[in-house]
């Protein structure tokens, strides 16, 4: 058996995971990545809208600044984020921009003079300031109160994964691809590294590493239709689920996306909105203004899903073949500003549905998109529970998203969390925990205990079918774990997925070959599918109220005061079932106290210190002259950042 | 797509593991009810689920983003999730990707050689100096910017790879996709780079000097860079640095 | 960085380069030739007239043959040259051979195709042109209309001749193509490159239909000056005198 060594195991070649492993390896410490694919296939390329961050550079910008930022975060997340994440968060964000943009990331720039653009449906010009030309610009995004996302065209995430990429080429990281991680080598205690598979030639091995970083991405694909990629099928959380030690934060936090095309589940992006695109109903009409008259097409994202959903349920959807949907029409945008900005879309349009958005509307429907939870972390992205194990980008829960992520967030929460916790992973490497041993009999134990898995499942055809199952937890978590919830629906598919895990257990692989298989592939993955979407589907259940993205029938209101936690999930070995524990949120040292989102009625059940904290926030705000000290006298974060990142971000309308 | 009944397509797939030296390499043909709107990505699928669960072959995004699927279709390179079955006759070829380590049937490994392109290449930006992140990020023309995406927008699919009679022969040549790479950093004004340097890296018949023209690589890159004029901007740039010095 | 010893140097961009032009210089040069030998097509004195003006004639009163030899030489030179530096580019092994033959059956690409094309006439022209390029720079004195007709029939040059302007005018309008393709700069590709493609075909139809008239009105004058094979052409200057 095979032994690497390595100061810090990544598994991911995503943004997260590349950029982390460059902050590591800048360290000084060895450093490789793991990937399923090459990492430039990695999910991240598929981002097309753009990257939030408070730059302020273009006329609908001006006033942007981190603290309207980490406001439309936390309302965002419905006020179930980590607040002191999200400040973390907007901080860092220009300053990770602005990294890209010096790495090579071509970011569409400001113009100097007019423009037209078009704003709730109507054309209109923008002057651009002469002082801003050649500056990074950025668009409008739903959900934000400035135009604050920054984009290359629709091709962002490609841009910014091809040039982290690139970089760690450059840094001579090496990068283990088609390689899969199937279990974390662990003794209940600390994380010391990987079981890891050759996805060609089957071989296992075993890495060892002072710090093991997931930034596996999302769970999107337990369901049946996700704008995800394929390979997004939460293996990340579920290695994390499998130590019976580390815990999952708010995995029942998905999002479902407004315009996915129909019936493939591409994703359009939010850009297209952002842009001026409209949603129209069977009667061509504009409807989004009739739910919600001041943010229309850009409220946020989960509200402008559940819209739809409504509106589709009052007969008002386009029938087809494969069900209900709305039309996105971006006709009224023009060939030119489609062709330069939406080119990606254009393409999407083309070859999938045989149309052209210039002239014809968009088929959408909402689907599953994002995953908010993931492997629970601190801001460190340390498991509180498995040391050395860190968890970044989507597949973590740090917390900066709560119950809804913002368009634009995820791509640059992936860059920022990278250069975060790259430090905090250098940090742990070079302490005494970091460097306490290894064990290689320890790894030698794992690792024959996955071969022993494999071997069983080559050694038997089976009793059942792994497609068929896996085709019955798609369709449990799309009919009952989907953008409406009910306890009723809920209660079933917990039971349902239940007994799909234990007979998932009788699976076998007929082609008994241990290398390339894909047969045996979707074998040793489908339990651990099934565990996240028991996950997911528990935590569902039990949330007995409406955050976010979590909409609950059954229970309409935000619920402050019994719910406004953090469910954390463990799965002890042999049990059938995920146990959930709860974690608060400390209401009284929050910036932003909870209060109303401004979409549809308001219906909140008060958490008793709200107001409290609202009346010393108040006074505070009263006391203190200038917006730094205002805020670093209500929720002081900066001693939470690596020195390196603490200094303030230079603006154009800064006062020299 | 004519109303009539629906097509019963044959899919004539290359098979072969040469991990196992026992079975030599064969086409397999699979049947299949066409659907509407199906993919190459929705019948290989399917073809897996229901007919053939050891078929091995790559899609990730099936999207058309991330360069994963692409295998020669009728014996043209292309993007498999983003072909439309409508649009090919009733019997389908599919083919692994000439010119990389086949893993199986249809999955070859094009990141391993996009890889060894990209360190040989040097096919990163070589940043003047670390970057004040704090400081107003420094400004470029917004035209230039657009310019850079364009060239940016390669996939790393591989098919310019196998769309290229050269480097079928000659296993060393960069091809259009490493001349684009160069081409790409070669306009960005951010990299510290100048043509002396460039010409280290393709000045010669592995290079830009070693294409012949043959224009297969422009035809088929399903992003539709701009490869033909690239290359000839490149080969004009680099002649001019040979020459002259 | 890169090694020295791994650093090109200037070889590779100045064969690049002299392969073009030399490429260029041929590729003119045949159609300009194709329009001097089809001055029989305007009668035996036009042919004449052209045959000696090379030979300096009008300028010196009287021809000087070894200025055409000297001038055939340079193309035989040039020719050469290109020879060797194109021969550099093709499938050396015949595995090379065997991959591009099945790439281009598979892919069924335009360009693709016409560069095997390309192979196979230049490989053609390497056997037959010198043969004719040889009794150009050897008897430049025996060109002119009975002369050149006598070679063609009499002489038995007319089936090289005919493959040869095959070969010649395929392969000189496909480089011409390339040649453009391969430097040119142009802001739509696309529609540049079926412009080109269209001129390159008209460009090969053309000077093959004139070849293949010139060619005949050789054999022609040929048959008809059978008889008294040898005898050379009497211009109507010296005829006119007594
Ligand atoms: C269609 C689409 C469009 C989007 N657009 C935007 C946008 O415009 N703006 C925005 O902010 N966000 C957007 N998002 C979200 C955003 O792209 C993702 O959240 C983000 O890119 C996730 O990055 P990541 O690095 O965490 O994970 P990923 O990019 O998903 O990378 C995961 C990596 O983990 C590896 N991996 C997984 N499991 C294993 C294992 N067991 N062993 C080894 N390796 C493994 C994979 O190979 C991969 O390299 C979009 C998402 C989608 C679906
Ligand atoms: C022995 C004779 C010849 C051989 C073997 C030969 C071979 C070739 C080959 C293989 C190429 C393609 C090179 C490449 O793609 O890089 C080429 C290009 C070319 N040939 Fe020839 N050729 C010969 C004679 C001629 C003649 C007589 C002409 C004039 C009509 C000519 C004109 C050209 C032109 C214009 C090009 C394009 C040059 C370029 O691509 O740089 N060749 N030749
Ligand atoms: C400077 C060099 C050359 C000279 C002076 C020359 C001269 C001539 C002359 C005088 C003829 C008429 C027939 C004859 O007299 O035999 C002829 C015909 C021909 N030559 Fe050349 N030639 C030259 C180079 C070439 C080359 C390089 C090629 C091809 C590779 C070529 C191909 C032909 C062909 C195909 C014909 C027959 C044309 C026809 O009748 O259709 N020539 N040439
Ligand atoms: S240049 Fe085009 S064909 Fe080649 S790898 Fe890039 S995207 Fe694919
Ligand atoms: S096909 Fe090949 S030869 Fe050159 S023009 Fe393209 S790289
Ligand atoms: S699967 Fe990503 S391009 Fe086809």
């Amino acid at each position: 058996m095979k032994i690497i060594h390595t100061d810090v195991l990544v598994i991911g070649g995503g943004l997260a995971g590349l950029r982390t492993a460059i902050g590591a390896k800048r360290r000084g410490l060895e450093t490789l990545i793991l990937s399923l694919v090459p990492a430039k296939r990695s999910h991240s390329v598929a981002a097309q809208g753009g990257m939030q961050a408070s730059l302020a550079n273009g006329i609908k910008g001006e006033g942007d600044n981190e603290d309207v930022h980490f406001e439309d975060t936390v309302r965002g997340s419905d006020w179930g984020c980590d607040q002191h994440v999200a400040r973390m968060f907007t901080h860092m964000a220009p300053k990770a921009v602005r990294e890209l943009a010096a790495w090579g990331v071509a970011w569409s720039r400001v113009q100097r003079g007019d423009r037209e653009v078009v704003i709730n449906g109507q054309r209109v010009t923008l002057t651009e300031k002469e002082a801003a030309h050649g500056l990074i610009t950025a668009r409008d995004f739903g959900g934000t109160r400035k135009w604050r996302t920054c984009y290359t065209s629709d091709g962002t995430g490609h841009a910014m994964l091809y040039t982290v990429s690139d970089q760690v080429i450059a840094e001579s990281i090496p990068v283990h691809e088609r390689m899969e991680a199937l279990a974390l080598i662990h003794d209940g205690l600390r994380c010391q590294g990987a079981v890891v598979r050759d996805m060609i030639t089957g071989e296992l091995s075993a890495y060892l590493a002072s710090a093991t970083v997931l930034a596996t991405g999302g769970y999107g694909r337990i369901w049946g239709i996700s704008t995800n990629a394929l390979i997004n099928e939460g293996m990340g959380a579920a290695l994390a689920l499998e130590t019976g030690v580390a815990r999952l934060g708010n995995m029942e936090a998905v999002q479902f996306h407004p315009t996915a095309i129909v019936p493939a589940g591409i994703l359009v992006t939010e850009g297209c909105r952002g842009d001026g695109g409209l949603l129209l109903d069977n009667d061509g009409h504009r409807f989004m203004p009739d739910y919600e008259p001041e943010k229309k097409e850009l409220a946020s994202r989960d509200v402008v899903s559940r819209r739809m959903a409504e509106h589709m349920r009052a007969g008002k959807g386009v029938k087809s073949a494969y069900g209900d949907h709305l039309w996105l029409d971006i006709s009224n945008l023009g060939a030119a500003h489609i062709d330069k900005n939406l080119r990606e879309v254009k393409d999407i349009c083309r070859y999938f549905l045989g149309i052209d958005p210039v002239k014809d509307p968009i088929p959408v429907r909402p689907t599953q998109h994002y995953s908010m939870g993931g492997v629970r972390t601190d801001h460190r992205g340390e498991s509180p529970w498995l040391h050395g194990l860190f968890s970044c980008g989507e597949a973590a829960c740090w917390d900066m998203h709560g119950f809804n992520r913002l368009g634009g967030n995820s791509v640059a929460e992936t860059v920022v969390a990278g250069m975060l916790v790259g430090e905090y992973v250098a940090d742990f490497c070079y302490s005494k925990a970091g460097q306490s041993d290894l064990s290689p009999a320890l790894a030698r134990e794992f690792v024959e205990r996955e071969r022993a898995g494999l071997n069983a499942l080559v050694a038997k055809p089976g009793s059942e079918n792994a497609v068929a199952l896996r085709a019955r937890m798609e369709q449990i978590m799309t009919d009952k774990v989907g953008l409406f919830r009910n306890g009723q629906d809920l209660d079933s598919a917990v039971v349902e997925l239940a007994e799909l895990l234990a007979r998932s257990r009788n699976v076998g692989v007929r082609a008994s070959n241990l290398d390339a298989n894909p047969e045996l592939v979707l074998a040793y993955r489908l339990p651990r599918m099934l565990k996240i979407a028991l996950t997911v589907a528990l935590g569902a259940q039990r949330r007995t109220e409406s955050r976010g993205a979590h909409f609950r029938e059954d229970f309409p209101a935000r619920n402050d005061r019994d719910w406004l936690n953090r469910t954390l999930a463990f799965w002890r070995e042999g049990d059938d079932l995920p146990s959930l524990d709860y974690e608060a949120l400390d209401v009284l040292h929050m910036e932003l106290p909870p209060g109303f989102r401004g979409y549809g009625v308001k219906n909140i059940v008060e958490h008793p210190d709200s107001a409290v904290r609202q009346a010393e926030v108040d006074e505070m705000l009263a006391a203190k002259p200038d917006r730094y000290s205002r805020q670093s006298a209500l929720m002081p974060f900066k001693q939470l950042l690596p020195a390196r990142y603490r200094a303030r971000n230079a603006r154009l309308d800064d006062t020299p | 797509m004519s109303s009539n009944a629906a097509r019963t397509l044959t899919f004539n797939v290359f098979r072969h593991n040469p991990r196992d030296s026992a079975t030599p390499p064969r086409v397999v043909a699979y049947s299949l009810e066409e659907t509407p709107g199906m993919t190459l990505f929705i019948a290989l699928t399917r073809i897996r689920e229901t007919l053939d669960p050891s078929l091995s072959f790559d899609f990730v995004c099936r999207a058309g983003v991330c360069g994963s699927c692409a295998m020669v279709v009728n014996g043209r390179p292309g993007l498999a999730c983003r072909t439309l079955t409508a649009q090919l006759p009733a019997e389908i070829r599919l083919f692994p990707l000439p010119g990389f380590e086949l893993i199986a049937d249809l999955s070859v490994n094009t990141g391993k050689w996009m890889r060894g392109m990209s360190e040989r290449l040097q096919a990163w930006l070589h940043m003047q100096e670390e970057p004040d992140v704090d400081a107003l990020e420094a400004r470029m023309e917004p035209a230039m910017a657009e310019a850079i995406y364009e060239l940016d927008r390669c996939i790393e699919c591989g098919c310019c790879i196998s769309g290229c009679g050269t480097a079928q022969m000659r296993t060393d040549f960069v091809g259009a996709v490493g001349m684009n790479k160069i081409a790409r950093f070669r306009l960005d004004p951010r990299d510290a780079r100048d043509d002396a340097d460039f010409f280290d890296l393709v000045g010669d018949d592995t290079g830009v000097f070693g294409c012949m023209s043959l224009l297969g690589c422009h035809d088929v890159c399903p992003k539709q860079l701009p490869l033909q004029t690239q290359i000839a901007y490149l080969r004009r740039g680099m002649a001019r640095q040979g020459l002259l010095g | 960085m890169i090694p020295a010893s791994e650093k090109p140097g200037p070889w590779p961009a100045r064969l690049d380069l002299l392969q073009s032009v030399s490429g260029l210089f041929l590729g003119l040069f045949m159609w300009l030739h194709m329009l001097f030998v089809s001055s029989i097509l305007l009668g035996e004195e036009a042919m004449w007239t052209v045959a000696r003006f090379f030979e300096g004639y009008f300028f010196f009163g009287y021809g000087l043959p070894w200025l055409v030899s000297l001038f055939v030489a340079g193309v035989f030179g040039l020719f050469v040259l290109h020879a060797w530096l194109a021969l550099r580019k093709f499938p050396a092994q015949w595995r090379q051979h065997r991959v591009y033959w099945t790439h281009m059956r598979s892919l069924r690409h335009e360009d693709t195709t016409l560069w095997f094309v390309q192979v196979i006439t230049g490989f053609g022209m390497f056997f037959l042109a010198p043969v004719h390029l040889y009794l150009m720079m050897t008897h430049p004195e025996l060109i002119g209309p009975y002369e050149s007709a006598d070679r063609v029939w009499s002489g038995m040059m007319w089936p090289l001749y005919l493959v040869l302007l095959f070969l010649v005018e395929l392969h000189g309008g496909i480089g011409l193509y390339r040649l453009a393709v391969k430097w040119g700069n142009f802001s739509d590709p696309a529609s540049a490159r079926r412009k080109l493609k269209r001129l390159k075909w008209a460009f090969t139809v053309f000077f093959l239909a004139l070849g293949l008239v010139t060619l005949a009105a050789y054999i022609k004058l040929g048959i008809e000056h059978a008889p008294h094979v040898g005898e050379p052409y009497m211009p109507l200057s010296s005829r006119a005198a007594p």
